[in-house]
This record gives structure tokens, sequence and C-alpha cells, in this order.
């Protein structure tokens, strides 16, 4: 390592950095504050206003927001975390599920913006509630679109607390000095997403992409040539990768994966592609945009993002060469201040603020968006659809607000009791939940061949078989659970995503119950849908309700 | 529901350009799953292995596939507008306008 790193002291607050990241985070906040003002609504006070935008997200805002919503601190931290310490499997596996991504919503994402437009559905839940007629179906879809978020918002505030680690807050020997910084940027953001709902992350989606993309490509062309170029970067990372083995696994850690690792790094990809669009706050800034083909315009120009991620993940192995030490305040190795740590060792300290609060913001505006979508899915599948049917629209969006607080504070309950040192399998285990919505999803758009009781059964399966797998990956070094998201699949014989192996299971058990239920002649739902809802377009008018009147028309915007 | 449609069939569309579109859009996706194809360190570009650079290759082959795609899929199934009681498609079919539902 030839740099002298301008900032070297790195156990103690660093000043200057600290400044530069509360700077932003003040612009921020403010920024989400005004946002209530940004495109005024009529009134913030229904479910499409302050949980969606009010539907009116153009092919630009889509992007920055999808962008913002999509890479978020799991990008940042945990993946470049993941290079740095196992190697490609458990970290550049990222790339591939970012590109096949995008072909993958291309499909399906139109036909559930169409008749979501149609029918004024807001979550996925809703959808299946629709077009099933089942209202346990539609539960389990809640349900498991709510649990899947926790552990994803929880990755964002590990995200936050990383950087502010490196900065040298958060320190003190008592729990409450240590996670005050934490609670304070949560406690600005409940309240910024309170009252501005969606469109607080969508202006905030700028700011954070703009100073992201500043920040990478700086580092990239900057770091690699204070290390050795990047020729030398990779000779470190095959050295570290080929020498090493994972403590929690007992796997060799992985420069280039061997036959051995094949299906785990597809599986990984596939199944973590498949997943991604499942989870209602993806749905959610789907939703938002004002027409169709905007979702399928920005899967054309959103892997932009991807290669962002890739370069990013490249910066575990920059770091390894770099000999970059990731001691946290408490004296012990952490993976995940990894990045941050490189840094604040590399840049002069202005600039490693600006970085920490690209890393922070970037954490921000996807909890925010994963908090309202989650507060959407418990307002609209659960409150309404249980417990209180006759609610109002504006009694919908009080239910949506208050939830969004209490969401945020679950998620930091769920952070603070969970061992985060391997924080990518918080999100892992989410994907495996999520996965199993995938059917009754995906599969409805299409073809209501499939019963819905069986699909339920399918998805009751998938969950508990995709929980035991993960519970059963124990930690070789510590003896504890949920160490890990792949596991031997049965057929194969080989290493693989667990969420996938469910995710079979799920659709087998679909299908031969629907076969056998089919047969016994049980019952269809009602399918409150008809087949060209699936193409309808803005313009296009929506369906009225009818405790609107039935003959009162509204031409959508 | 107070609309209970008389006509809904799907609009129209050329099955042949559309399974165009879904062939492009699947290359990236075979391409990346078949893991051993490009698992490994020669040749490398600028110091990158070619498990790297390749991989970054599909980011942008993707995104050209899948813009092609998306220009096909305009042209095999044209938007076709709905009546205002979004029951039909106003092209066809218009003298149910005002008639009863």
């Amino acid at each position: 390592m030839t740099a002298v790193a301008p900032a070297a002291d790195t156990g103690g607050v660093n000043g200057v950095a600290l400044a530069v990241l509360i700077f932003f985070f003040v612009v921020v906040a403010g920024a989400g504050f005004w946002a209530a003002r940004w495109r005024r609504p009529e009134s913030m006070e229904s479910l499409e206003e302050w949980g969606l935008g009010g539907r009116s997200f153009g092919t630009w805002v889509t992007w920055f927001l999808l962008g913002g919503d999509l890479y978020t601190a799991y990008t940042f931290v945990a993946v470049p975390a993941a290079m740095w310490a196992f190697g490609a499997v458990n970290g550049f596996f990222a790339v591939p599920y970012t590109i096949i991504l995008y072909p993958i919503i291309f499909i399906f994402m139109s036909r559930l913006w169409s008749v979501s437009h149609r029918h004024g559905y807001v979550t996925p839940a809703d959808f299946v509630h629709g077009r099933s007629g089942s209202r346990g179906l539609s539960l389990a879809v809640a349900v498991t679109g709510f649990l899947a978020t926790m552990p994803y918002i929880a990755l964002q505030l590990v995200g936050i607390q990383a950087v502010l680690e490196v900065a040298g807050v958060g320190s003190g020997g008592n729990w409450i000095a240590k996670d005050l910084p934490l609670f304070i940027a949560f406690l600005v953001l409940a309240l910024y997403t309170y009252t501005s709902g969606l469109r607080a992350p969508a202006l905030i989606a700028f700011v954070k992409d703009i100073l992201i993309y500043i920040v990478i490509i700086v580092a990239v062309i900057y770091l690699p040539s204070k290390v050795g170029g990047w020729g030398h970067v990779f000779d470190a990372a095959e050295h570290k990768m080929t020498t090493t083995t994972n403590p929690a696994t007992g796997n060799p850690n992985v420069f280039i994966p061997g036959p051995k690792a094949y299906w785990a790094y597809a599986t990984l990809a596939l199944g973590s592609a498949m997943a991604l669009f499942m989870y209602p706050h993806s749905v959610t800034a789907t939703l938002s945009a004002k027409g169709r083909n905007t979702i399928r315009k920005n899967a054309a120009i959103l892997p932009a993002y991807s290669f962002l991620l890739g370069l990013l993940a490249l910066l575990g192995w920059v770091a390894i060469a770099a000999g970059t030490k990731p001691v946290g305040l408490d004296g012990k190795v952490n993976g995940q201040l990894v990045i941050p740590q490189l840094f604040e060792d590399m840049f002069p300290a202005w600039f490693a603020g600006v970085a920490f609060a690209a890393i922070a913001i970037g954490a921000l505006v996807p909890a925010a968006i994963m908090s309202i979508a989650a507060a959407n899915t418990f307002t609209r599948n659960i409150y309404k659809a249980w417990l209180k049917p006759d609610a109002t629209v504006q009694q919908e969006a009080k239910v949506s607000k208050l939830t969004s607080l209490v969401v945020k504070a679950f998620a930091l309950i769920f952070v603070l009791t969970l061992d985060k040192s391997n924080a990518i399998n918080f999100q892992l285990l989410g994907g495996i939940w999520i996965l199993q919505t995938f059917p009754a999803l995906v599969f409805y758009l299409y073809t209501r061949w499939f019963h819905r009781w069986a699909l339920l059964a399918g998805w009751a399966v998938g969950m508990v078989y995709g929980t035991l797998a993960a519970y059963n990956v124990t930690n070789k070094a510590t003896g504890a659970p949920f160490a890990g998201s792949v596991a031997n699949m049965p057929v194969v014989g080989q290493l693989g995503y667990i969420a996938v192996t469910a995710f079979a299971f799920n659709v087998v058990v679909a299908a031969v119950l629907t076969l056998v239920l089919r047969a016994m002649k049980a019952p269809e739902g009602k399918d409150e849908t008809i087949p060209a809802d699936y193409f309808a377009d803005a313009g296009d008018p929506k369906v009225e309700k009818i405790e609107v009147g039935p003959h009162e028309l509204t031409p959508s915007a | 529901m107070s609309t209970t449609p008389h006509r809904h069939e799907a609009p129209p569309a050329n099955k042949g350009l559309l399974a165009l579109a879904g062939v492009l859009l699947a290359i990236p996706i075979v391409a990346l799953m078949l893991v051993g194809t490009y698992a490994k360190d020669e040749p490398r570009l600028a110091g990158f292995p070619f498990f790297i650079w390749y991989q970054f290759l599909w980011v942008v082959i993707c995104s050209v596939l899948t813009y092609t795609a998306y220009r096909i899929v305009l042209k095999a199934r044209p938007h076709v507008p709905m009546n205002p009681e979004g029951d039909a498609f106003v092209d066809d079919d218009a003298s149910r306008k005002d008639g009863p539902r």
C-alpha cells in the first residue's frame, strides 16, 4: 500500500467527515418535509396520494425512485462486505441477479400495473384478493410481504450504523449512547415519511443517486490507482480467497466459482431476481408510475445501476489490496464496516464525508419506501380486509401513516436483537419467504388454472420448508442457526439457494392439489378482473367502486 | 363491482412479434444461468478476470435486448383505448357506449 491515508485517525471521531455527513442529512431531511408540496395533491389523506404519490411519476422520476428503492444499503455495505470476507459466490452473484431481474419484471410488471390501475389496487395482496376471491390467500401474501420487509428495513439500519461507527459516533459503553445517533436518524426519517408519504423518498432519491454515482465513479478510478491497479487488486483477492475458508459454513472462500458452486451462484441470482418484485416496496414504486410502459422503459435503463453495483462489489476486493482493517469501536473485526473504512482511509476527510452521506442516504430512501409499502399492506389487507371493512380512504391513510412508524420501530428491534455481522443473510431470509408468494402473484397475472386453495397450500409448504432449511444452516463456529441461505438441493444434489428449492416444492404442491381440487369440484372464487384489464393504460377509465356511485365516471389523469 | 363488462378480450396482438420479444428477454437469463461457461480467470481484460468483465458485458447486452423487446412489444400489441365505461374498446363496438350496462 503506497497511499498515506489523509484521515489516518481511524479510531476517534472524524470531525470533517461527520460535519459533511450531518450537512447532507439536514439537506435531505429538509427536502423530505418539503416533498409534501411537490406536485401538490389536493389532499394527502388517501393511499393513492400518500402511499403511491398520486400514481403520477414519469420515466425519470420512476428511474430514480426504483434505483433508490432497489439498490439499498445491501448494495453499498453488505455486498462489498461479502466480497471482502467470502468472495464471489456470496457477493458477486448480485451482478447476474440485477441483470436477469429486468427481463423478468419486463414480462409481468406491466400487467400488474394495468390491472392495479383499473381496480385501484395498492398492494400485491389487493390484486391476489381481486383475482382469486380468496381472503385467505390474500392474507397469506400480505403477511409474507410484511414479514419479509422487516429484515430488509433492518438491513438499511445496519448500513447507517456502519457509517456512523466508522465516522466515530455511537461509541460509549451504554446502550443508549451507542444507538442514539441511529435513533435520531430514524426518527427524522419516520417524521418526514409520515407527513410526505412516497413523495419524500422520490425526491430524496435524486440527491441519493447523484451522490452515489459521484462517489462510485471517483472511487473506482481513484482507489485502484492508489493500491497498484486493478491487476494487483484481483491478485490480492485471489490470494486471500484461495487461502481462507468461511468460518461459519466451513466452505472455502471463492475467487471464481468452481464447479461445486455453479448451482449456488445461479440459484442465488435467479431466486433473488424472481423475489425482488414480490416485495411490497418494489410493487409500490412500480404502481406509482403514471403509465403502463413506464416500467418497461425502465427495465431497459435501470441496468445502469447494475453496473454500479458490480463496481461497488469490487470495492470489497479493492479493500483487500488496500489492507483495510474494518475494526469496530468495540475492537472486533466487523466486515460490514469495510467500505466506509476504506473510504475513510483513502479519501480526504471531506470526500469521505460525502461518501458516508451517500451510503446513509442510500439507506434512508429504501427504508422510507419499504415502511410505506409495509404500512399499505397492513392497512389494505389486514386492517381494511379483516378489522374494519367500512374504513374510509381518510381512515386508511391515517392507519397507514401510523403503521409506517410502528414498522420502523419493529425494524429497530430486529436489528438490535439479531446477529448483524452477516447482514446479507437478513435479506436472504426475507427473500426465501417472499419468493413463496410468486405463484399467487405472477401466475394469477396470466391464468386462473391454479386453484386458490392449492396456491395457499403450496405457499404454506414453501414457507415451512424454507424456514426450516434456513434454520438448519448452522454457523459452524458458533452453532447459531440461520447462518446462511444455501443448502443441499434435493434431486440436484448440489448446494443451492433455499428459496429456489422451496419455490419448486411450492409449485409442485400447488399444481398437484389443483388437479385434486378440480376433480373434487371445489368452488372457484369470484374473479373481479377481466382480460382487458391487464392491458389498460393511463387514460383508460378505472373501475368504479359501488359506493362512489355506479354512473359517476372519473377519467384518470 | 358496478361494471360488469360485455366485451373484455385482450387487445389483438401479433403473436410472432411477442414470441420474438420473449426470446430476446430469455437470452440473458439463459446465458447467465450457465455459470460454467464463464467461471474462469483467463483471458483477463485490463487486469479484470474473464469472470468479472464478461458479466459486466452482459449488463450492456441485456439493456440493449430489453430496449429492443420494448420497441417490439409496443408494435406487437398497440394500446387500444377503452370507452369511458371501461367495458369495451373504443375502436369497435362503439354503439355500446350509450347503451345499458
